[in-house]
């Protein structure tokens, strides 16, 4: 149990989220054809205790998960968390912040049609500033500069957006290289990828170039960043499957409540 | 009129008695937070060893969290069919696998403050927000549920996570996969207690 909510574990979360792109399709894929596979699928159970801990659990697909979770859990011990300290060791901390900010810049196009969807004009306009200072003063979003003159990051993504619609999240996912998710945040991972101009850049060598290194610095950082809270989540728990099951999926809804609950004023703090 | 004024006046007295006794409530709560987190931020940024600081933090846990309540919930429908023996057993080691959980932490906090930001009433109890500060370091929200009489800490969010709901997750999956026996889970957690450093 980690009683802290710490911004490195935050950014953490942000930059592997967005640096699941080019896994995902495969991920997804793996995932629903073993889905398909009846046998994979647990049927409510009678009892009515067992029933509501399944209904709270969420998560019908479980023997399924769990198989893409060891599969995920092999990758992590064998490649991912070697290679993850490595680049702890060797790349210096500013370094691994700009890579962290440009993630986050570069992702704020898609934080901001989501406010907008959510019905949030101040989330949205936040979004819209912070896009628009760190990619001229931040330096392409090499700098956060935005939240220096007070437009602090946040989060909000089209799956999020679902939700304050009153969308259902559908059953529990685990898909090997994207982690955590359900029906409707994998269709909202779909849109927020719609949403994010660097998908549209023309593909010239150079670009490609450019883009894979963007792709595999923000994968790798999202991994680095990740490797204490697994770690120590591996330690503490006796099933961490389900610690993870259920604290991922108690977040969204506290993030989509959050959302919901964000009626502030579009005039700056200081006007009211 | 008279009628219509003195409606008005048992009304505005009902409504008024409900806010008074929500704020006393809200007030309880924010105290015993004060009072307890007050106490511990005393023992975390006083100039002693670790160890010495666990060993002052420990009465001060034991008095003020809820641990038989919270070890009880995270058992789930498994504490009803568990022996007396193996809850007093699953009892005394959930204590300590709660205590160290929060000891270890002792480390990561030097030269705190903390606030109580906002208190809101939930069906668990007393929901209180906590800004803790730590120089050079970003702020930790924390929110703790208070509840019971005396007031006790019965649960900490953290992420927007219900901690004790996901230990209770991990906890019946462990036993769901071990035919509900509750043995395999006091035994797993003797396990974590001797590799815990």
């Amino acid at each position: 149990m980690d009683f802290r909510q710490d911004e490195n574990s935050i950014r953490g979360t942000r930059s592997r989220r967005m640096s699941r792109r080019s896994r995902a399709l495969a991920g997804a894929l793996a995932l629903l054809t073993l889905g398909a596979c009846g046998s994979l699928r647990n049927p409510p159970p009678k009892d009515p205790d067992d029933l509501a801990d399944y209904k709270a659990a969420n998560d019908p697909y479980e023997p399924a998960n769990r198989k893409m979770y060891n599969v995920q859990m092999w990758a992590y011990h064998k490649v991912l968390r070697p290679v993850g300290k490595a680049w702890i060791w060797a790349i210096p901390k500013p370094v691994r912040h700009s890579i962290a900010n440009v993630n986050e810049t570069w992702r704020e196009p898609s934080v901001f049609f989501s406010d907008v969807g959510a019905g949030k004009p101040r989330r949205a306009g936040d979004a819209f500033m912070r896009f628009a200072i760190n990619m001229s003063a931040g330096v392409a979003g090499f700098f956060d500069v935005a939240s220096l003159v007070g437009y602090k990051q946040h989060e909000t993504d089209p799956g999020l957006t679902l939700g304050t619609w009153g969308v259902k999240s559908g059953p529990y996912l685990f898909v090997p290289f994207v982690g955590p998710t359900n029906i409707r945040d994998g269709i909202g991972y779909g849109i927020s990828q719609g949403l994010t101009p660097i998908n549209y850049v023309p593909r010239g060598y150079d670009l490609l170039t450019f883009n894979w290194a963007y792709n595999v610095a923000g994968t790798m950082e999202g991994y680095a960043s990740s490797i204490d809270q697994i770690d120590h989540l591996e330690q503490d728990s006796l099933d961490p499957y389900s610690y993870i099951r259920s604290a991922w999926q108690q977040n969204r809804q506290s993030q989509i409540d959050t959302i919901k609950g964000d009626d502030r004023a579009t005039t700056p703090d200081w006007y009211n | 009129m008279f009628n219509v004024f003195s409606r008005r006046t048992v009304l505005g007295a009902v409504v008024s008695l409900a806010v008074a006794t929500g704020a006393a409530h809200a007030s309880t709560a924010t105290d015993f937070v004060n009072s307890f987190g007050g106490r511990l931020a005393t023992v975390v940024n006083s100039g002693k060893s670790l160890d010495e600081k666990k060993k002052e933090v420990l009465p001060l846990l034991k008095e003020n969290v809820d641990i038989t309540g919270i070890g009880r919930y995270c058992l789930g429908k498994y504490w009803r069919t568990a022996t007396p023996a193996q809850r007093d057993k699953y009892i005394s080691l959930f204590d300590q696998v709660l205590v160290n959980t929060i000891t270890d932490q002792i480390g990561n906090y030097q030269g705190v403050s903390f606030r109580v930001t906002t208190t809101t009433s939930t069906p668990e109890g007393e929901r209180v927000n906590a800004l803790i500060d730590r120089p050079g370091q970003p702020e930790v929200n924390m929110q703790l549920i208070i509840g019971g009489n005396p007031p006790k800490v019965v649960d900490m969010y953290g992420e927007g996570a219900s901690l004790r709901m996901n230990q209770r997750g991990d906890y019946s999956s462990y036993l769901a996969r071990h035919n509900g026996d509750v043995d395999a889970l006091n035994a797993a957690l003797e396990r974590q207690l001797t590799h815990h450093q």
